[in-house]
């Protein structure tokens, strides 16, 4: 544990470092390798551990979503570090930070050091997002600020409730406790800790900030927020509904997200935001697997770790993409496309629609063996649409031109080439004709399923911040009121 | 009766906040809305603390009863994190009123054209 606490040091010293004495890429690099030794040294996981005296010190626990998260961020650090390597110091000072803070949010269980976690989070995020000084980003950034620190506000409330009635904040604690709904003011409690960290987590509706802030981030920025910043709300609901009974509240936001989500990206023609709003709904699905918890909880670990390798492989491409174009839309951007970026986008979509050797495939599938059977349409449904939405990109795998920047791309694609062959290796039971078939059909079904609604284009409602605010008032009155009345 | 009474008016203030957040239309106004909820969960953190007849969590104060002082200490991080928020946010609005001369979030959110 002292290992792993040192790491995080390690990372938040040298970041800071990294601003002020002016050497922040080599600050960055250096905390990508104490990473690296802080992981092998604590590797197979630890047991909880209290950093501080007993009746207040921060739980720390290295369990397998923790290890499952250390072991790829050094990956998607040097990915971010590599293609960002021209921006001035202080750049890769806030990175390695950001980074950091994820790193320590995925080994607390203390309920208010994952909020301070998280506001860091957000903070550093803000400043990334904008760092171009473009007005646009600047604007999406600053709403994500604001209604992030919305969600916060009514997770705080939440932690108070919670305190109050059991007097500890050690999630490993409370779940000793085994709190019920009877007493009003926990399900209250626990009910605005979850709709607080939906509005973090990116939840259909009250998360909505999130297409806009991934579309106008920076390529490196938009990596980062999508291969590793943008899981921690989805850690923080895994954690809660670890210790909570509140996962079947969680997987019910899950569904609606999952399908929310991909209505949204199936008609959206700008390049970045449709890749957002796939976050959006691939969120969603990660949700329904740890809201159900046991075996799926691990299949959820799995598909997380993918969603981040491909999930950054894709942004990075569509960022070198935009940037090398000029244009965003995907009709204008077929055909321009420098070869990288063409490849990058054909690597990660093969891997998110889920074709078999890859690693989307083995996840989708470890996940939907243990989702309930009145619930078994939603797989098909979700991977039926998601190859529908990716349809449209297949114009853009044909290069153009072949100057461009392999680094950051290799390092991803060989994340998820590895992490296909770990799968290949250690989940052989979900490698039946079956399985391989059902994958391809729903492809060949997204693809029928594209032509299709080619032709339509139906007028969703736009999405701003005031509609996200007061979606985010409604979860915070509903969620609390379903569970009190379970209660 | 005390801490019920801080309880009750941080959940007003907390409302009160978030009704000007979604109201207003000016960029600044949602800001003082935010700041304004913010206190209202700063104020409900403290009123957890509160214990009857008791003084503040101070060594050196006297016998009796203390407050209890986790969730004060809890309060001082947050008010960081709030002001951090606070000044951070005021700077992009200053950048995007220099660059767009708008602080009005519906002008602010409107699409870009296409091409």
């Amino acid at each position: 544990m002292i290992v792993a606490a040192g790491g995080v040091l390690a990372y938040f010293f040298l970041g800071v470092m990294g601003i002020v004495t002016g050497r922040g890429r080599l600050g960055g690099a250096l905390a990508i390798l104490a990473g690296v030794v802080s992981l092998g040294l604590w590797a197979p996981g630890f047991p909880e551990g209290l950093l501080g005296d007993p009746p207040w010190g921060i739980p720390l626990v290295g369990d397998t979503l923790a290890l499952a998260f250390w072991s790829f961020i050094p990956l998607v650090h040097a990915a971010v570090w590599w293609s960002e390597r021209r921006r001035p110091s202080a750049f890769h000072g806030l990175v390695t930070l950001l980074v950091g803070t994820c790193m320590a949010t995925v080994l607390s269980r203390d309920l208010f050091n994952m909020y301070v976690a998280m506001e860091l989070g957000s903070l550093l995020s803000f400043l990334l997002i904008g760092y171009d000084a473009r007005a646009r980003a600047v604007w999406a950034s600053l709403q994500y600020l604001i209604l992030a620190t919305v969600g916060m506000i009514l997770y705080l409330f939440g932690v108070g409730l919670l305190y109050g009635t059991l007097g500890t904040l050690s999630l490993s604690r409370i779940a000793d406790l085994s709190p019920d709904f009877s007493q009003p003011t926990l399900a209250v409690g626990i009910g605005l800790l979850v709709a607080g960290t939906a509005v973090k987590a990116g939840v259909f509706l009250v998360g909505l900030w999130l297409p806009a802030a991934y579309g106008e981030a920076p390529a490196g920025v938009a990596t980062l927020l999508a291969g590793l910043v943008g899981k921690m709300g989805i850690v923080v609901l895994a954690r809660l509904s670890e210790a909570l009974p509140v996962g079947m509240v969680v997987a019910a936001l899950g569904v609606f997200t999952a399908l929310g989500g991909l209505l949204y990206a199936i008609w959206e023609r700008d390049l970045k935001m449709f890749l957002a709003y796939q976050v959006v709904a691939h969120i969603g699905y990660m949700l329904i697997a740890f809201g159900l918890g046991g075996p799926a909880f691990l299949g959820g670990i799995l598909y997380v770790v993918a969603h981040c390798l491909f999930k950054g492989l894709l942004f990075q491409s569509a960022g070198q993409a935009v940037e090398a174009v000029g244009e965003r839309d995907i009709g204008a951007l077929a055909g321009k496309l420098p070869r990288p970026a063409a490849w990058g986008l054909a690597f990660g979509t093969g891997a998110i629609v889920g074709l078999p050797p890859l690693a989307g495939f083995v996840g989708k599938e470890y996940i939907g063996a243990f989702i309930p059977p009145p619930f078994s349409w939603l797989t098909v449904v979700f991977a039926v649409g998601v190859a529908a939405a990716f349809v449209k990109l297949v114009p853009l795998f044909r290069a153009t031109s072949s100057e461009g920047d392999w680094g950051s791309m290799g390092l991803l694609a060989a994340g998820v080439m590895g992490l296909s062959a770990w799968g290949m290796a250690s989940v052989p039971h979900v490698w039946t004709m079956d399985a391989v078939a059902k994958a391809l059909g729903a492809v060949v079904a997204g693809c029928g399923l594209h032509f299709l609604l080619r032709r339509t284009s139906p007028r969703l409602p736009t999405v701003t911040m005031d509609r996200i605010s007061v979606a985010i008032v409604i979860g915070a009155a509903v969620i609390p009121l379903a569970l009190l009345l379970r209660g | 009766m005390e801490g019920l009474t801080a309880a009750l008016m941080a959940i007003a203030l907390a409302g009160l906040g978030l009704w000007t957040l979604i109201r207003r239309r000016n960029a600044i106004w949602k800001l003082l809305g935010l700041n304004v909820a913010s206190g209202g969960s700063i104020l409900f953190l403290v009123g957890v603390a509160h214990r009857p007849e008791a003084r503040p969590p101070i060594l050196g104060m006297g016998p009796g009863p203390a407050a209890d002082p986790l969730p004060q200490a809890l309060v001082l991080t947050a008010i960081v994190i709030h002001f951090a928020t606070l000044a951070l946010s005021l700077v992009y609005v200053i950048f995007l009123t220099e660059r767009r001369h708008t602080q009005d979030v519906p002008r602010l959110e409107r699409p870009r054209r296409r091409k």
